[in-house]
């Protein structure tokens, strides 16, 4: 196996000797020590120019990916030790890098991939080389995924590629896509699909933002024309990358059930109502407790999850309600932070509280998107219903 | 000391196979108003199998199967409506296994475990909700011993009870003692919970104890007893929940309106979403809870815990009973239908120990507390 992180790491040390605590303080300090102060607690999501030499330095020093193997060259963390590096990067104010290739595509090709794409692929992930985005949702395809139409056919040793996909986060800093395309149209729409890496660098492949409600381009679409991609790009079987995709909405299902969001909402809520005297408000208290256990319920339903990864069990739709639960408990929480900031909460952008600027908005804005994106909380109740209520339809 | 799994499984079985057999809710039903309020044929079963001796310790002949070992039991009790009277022996059990000063506890210990002489605490008297220190009972020097006088509300267990572990003003402070059920001098009156069960009034006019009934010159074993209770009212609860859940989808899968289940309807299908989403919650937190007891965490790390489990399985305990009768529509609301059964244990669990909103208020103090230090 290649040795894919860069040349200049030491050996990785074995963080899982570490107990949780001393392994929850050496995050501390190296968070703490690393985090550029210009990019923390950031209101925005930075863009590729201005978070590279910090993506850089973290995979320098071996702390980039917490959840790959050591061979792959991840720090091959534990899941709870994996839960306290983000709850440590979030505490830090460390910014969003670009991570569907760390967070997504890694973890798929270390399950799914060949040797030669690992080999191809990973350590380009790890030197901020490829930056990847995701490219599933379609104009016509959002919860009904399964119905995406762009197209691949093969010519040759190449994949030809016509389609359209849309809310694709940050493709404007994206030099690669892994994307569900169809290259069977004669079947169930499902068996169909095959899971194709392309190279955006190509003509043929137009890139356009969309601007959200918080005022920010992240989302974009993204026009495919007669774009190239060679066969051996393909990850697991032709037609077979609705499985492909499947395993990975599991890693991006518990991801985005991780307390991490709603955490850190709850420190700016706490932020607020400090600064603005209103933890002293009996009303407000029993608000704040409320979501402070919510969110606390939160942690302790992803662990359950994460102790049963961890302990080498299985677990299968129910992990629906992690994601549910930890996305609504995050909007109510910036809901009470609107509500707590009275007059405040009409106020856009960042506001001067008690001598501090906070943007009061952005977090509830921001968290409009939890509860749609990754399958939304309607098409997870629908998972429940199905397949572990086992409810008619 | 967590216990390890198979004996859980053996716990779970064994718990299960009692509901199975002996489950009935209509004697439950027949039950409801009068006292001891439990089936004591059930109790005798119940010793037998060892459970009073779950929390007992091994040197005192219990089984020492911990916090986890009794939540098993009582979540798979729960879903039959048949824990009483485990979870109040439960705590007094726990106040003995802390009070490690006391001379008796060993001896009395000894007796729960066998089933012979269960303790029940009376801590509350309506004055100050779950502060274990708003109390006016007096405790006045009386020869070698003390004099007791003052009442006791919110007695669960009361009628099963050999004993109470009563809590007093002593001087300056507080302390435990141990009161014979049959003291000259003391009352027991009822008031009836939500679900029909007697919740006893204890009076106390001059009762003697002497000086070794004297538990503890404190209130300390209390506090820790009292959040590892709320745990395991937490567990009742879930088995309450699982079993009230299961039995709405049940009906929604054949109760057909409008040519269709009901279950196919995706309004009814989200809310049970919802529901099941609440139970899968308190399991997560139970099973914190848990290991944060069994594992031997800080105290108020076990606290802030207790306090979050007892929240919540309040706050849901109470919103699936209550949504488990919507689903079921005009039956649910009859007393005839089970579902109204639920609801009503749901009510007594979710008040007992504290409901959420006293959790909540106590999760905050200890939240602030935490951070002054």
């Amino acid at each position: 196996m290649t040795d894919s992180r860069p040349s200049s790491t030491r050996p990785a040390p074995d963080w899982n000797a570490l107990s949780d605590d001393e392994f929850r303080r050496a995050a501390a300090e190296f968070f703490g020590t690393h985090v550029p102060p210009h990019l923390r607690f950031l209101s925005r999501r930075p863009r590729w120019a201005e978070v590279r030499d910090w993506y850089l330095t973290m995979s320098r020093h071996g702390w980039l990916v917490p959840a790959w193997p050591v061979e792959h060259g991840g720090m091959g963390l534990s899941q709870s030790k994996v839960l306290i590096y983000m709850e440590e990067l979030e505490r830090s104010g460390a910014p969003r890098v670009m991570d569907q290739g760390l967070m997504n595509l890694g973890p798929v090709l270390i399950a799914r991939g060949t040797d030669e794409q690992r080999r191809r692929f990973l350590p380009s992930i790890l030197s901020g080389e490829h930056t990847w985005c995701q490219g599933y949702s379609e104009p016509n395809a959002g919860s009904d995924l399964a119905s995406l139409r762009t197209e691949a056919r093969i010519e040759g040793d190449q994949f030809v590629i016509n389609g359209q996909k849309i809310w694709t986060s940050v493709a404007f800093d994206a030099n690669h896509m892994f994307a569900l395309v169809r290259t069977d149209k004669t079947v169930k729409k499902q068996a169909g699909i095959s899971f194709v890496m392309i190279d955006l660098r190509q003509s043929g492949v137009t890139v356009r933002p969309i601007r959200n409600i918080a005022g920010h381009e992240e989302l974009c679409e993204v026009f495919l024309d007669d774009v190239r991609a060679p066969v051996s790009n393909l990850v697991g079987e032709l037609n077979g990358g609705w499985q492909v995709a499947k395993t990975l909405l599991g890693f991006e299902r518990i991801w985005s059930g991780s307390p991490r969001q709603s955490t850190l909402a709850l420190l700016r809520l706490q932020k607020l109502a400090q600064a603005s005297g209103r933890m002293d408000d009996p009303v407000f208290r029993d608000r704040y407790t409320q979501v402070t256990m919510d969110v606390l319920d939160a942690a302790s339903a992803y662990e359950r999850f994460a102790q049963l990864m961890r302990t080498g069990g299985s677990f299968g739709f129910e992990v629906s309600m992690l994601k549910i639960w930890a996305t609504e408990t995050c909007q109510r929480v910036t809901e009470l932070m609107v509500d707590a900031a009275g007059d405040l909460g009409g106020l856009s952008g960042d506001v001067d509280v008690a001598g501090e600027a906070m943007d009061i908005l952005y977090p509830f804005l921001d968290c409009r998107a939890f509860t749609i994106y990754g399958g939304s909380s309607q098409v997870q109740r629908n998972i429940l219903v199905k397949n572990v209520l086992d409810l008619p339809s | 000391m967590t216990p390890d799994p198979q004996e859980l499984d053996m716990l779970r079985d064994s718990a299960a196979d009692v509901v199975a057999r002996r489950g009935d809710l209509k004697r439950l039903r027949e039950r409801r108003g009068t006292l001891p309020g439990f089936d004591p044929a059930q109790l005798q079963q119940m010793v037998e199998l060892g459970w009073l001796g779950i929390l007992v310790p091994e040197a005192q002949g219990g089984l020492g199967l911990g916090l986890t070992g009794m939540a098993t039991v009582l979540q798979a009790l729960g879903r039959g409506l048949m824990a009483d009277p485990l979870p109040p022996v439960a705590l007094g059990t726990r106040v003995l296994c802390h009070a490690t000063g006391w001379s008796g506890a060993a001896e009395r210990l000894a007796l729960v475990a066998q089933g012979r002489g269960l303790p029940v605490v009376a801590w509350q008297e309506g004055l100050g909700g779950i502060d274990p220190a708003a109390i006016a009972m007096q405790a006045l020097p009386d020869g070698d011993g003390w004099r007791l006088s003052g009442r006791k509300r919110f007695v669960a267990g009361a009628a099963a009870a050999a004993g109470y572990i009563v809590s007093a003003r002593r001087g300056d402070g507080a302390a435990l003692f141990w009161v014979d059920a049959q003291a000259p001098g003391l009352t027991l009156t009822q008031e009836w919970r939500a679900d029909q069960t007697p919740s006893g009034l204890l009076g106390l006019q001059g009762v003697h104890v002497g000086a070794a009934q004297c538990i503890a010159d404190s209130l300390a074993p209390l506090h820790p007893a009292l959040d590892e209770a709320a745990v395991l009212a937490s567990a009742e609860m879930l088995g309450v929940i699982e079993a009230a859940l299961q039995m709405a989808l049940a009906y929604m899968r054949t109760r057909v309106q409008f040519g269709r289940p009901i279950g196919s309807f995706q309004a009814l299908q989200h809310k049970a979403a919802d529901l099941y989403v609440q139970q899968e919650l308190l399991r997560a937190v139970l099973q914190d809870a848990l290991r944060s007891f069994d594992g031997g965490d800080d105290r108020t790390a076990q606290a802030l815990v207790a306090s979050r489990c007892k929240a919540r399985a309040s706050d849901a305990g109470l919103r699936v009973t209550r949504e488990v009768i919507q689903l079921h529509g005009a039956i649910g609301y009859t007393d005839e239908h089970d579902a109204g059964l639920y609801l009503k244990r749901a009510l007594v669990l979710a008040a007992w120990l504290g409901n959420a909103g006293a959790h909540r208020t106590r999760f905050a103090a200890l939240q602030d507390e935490a951070a002054a230090v």
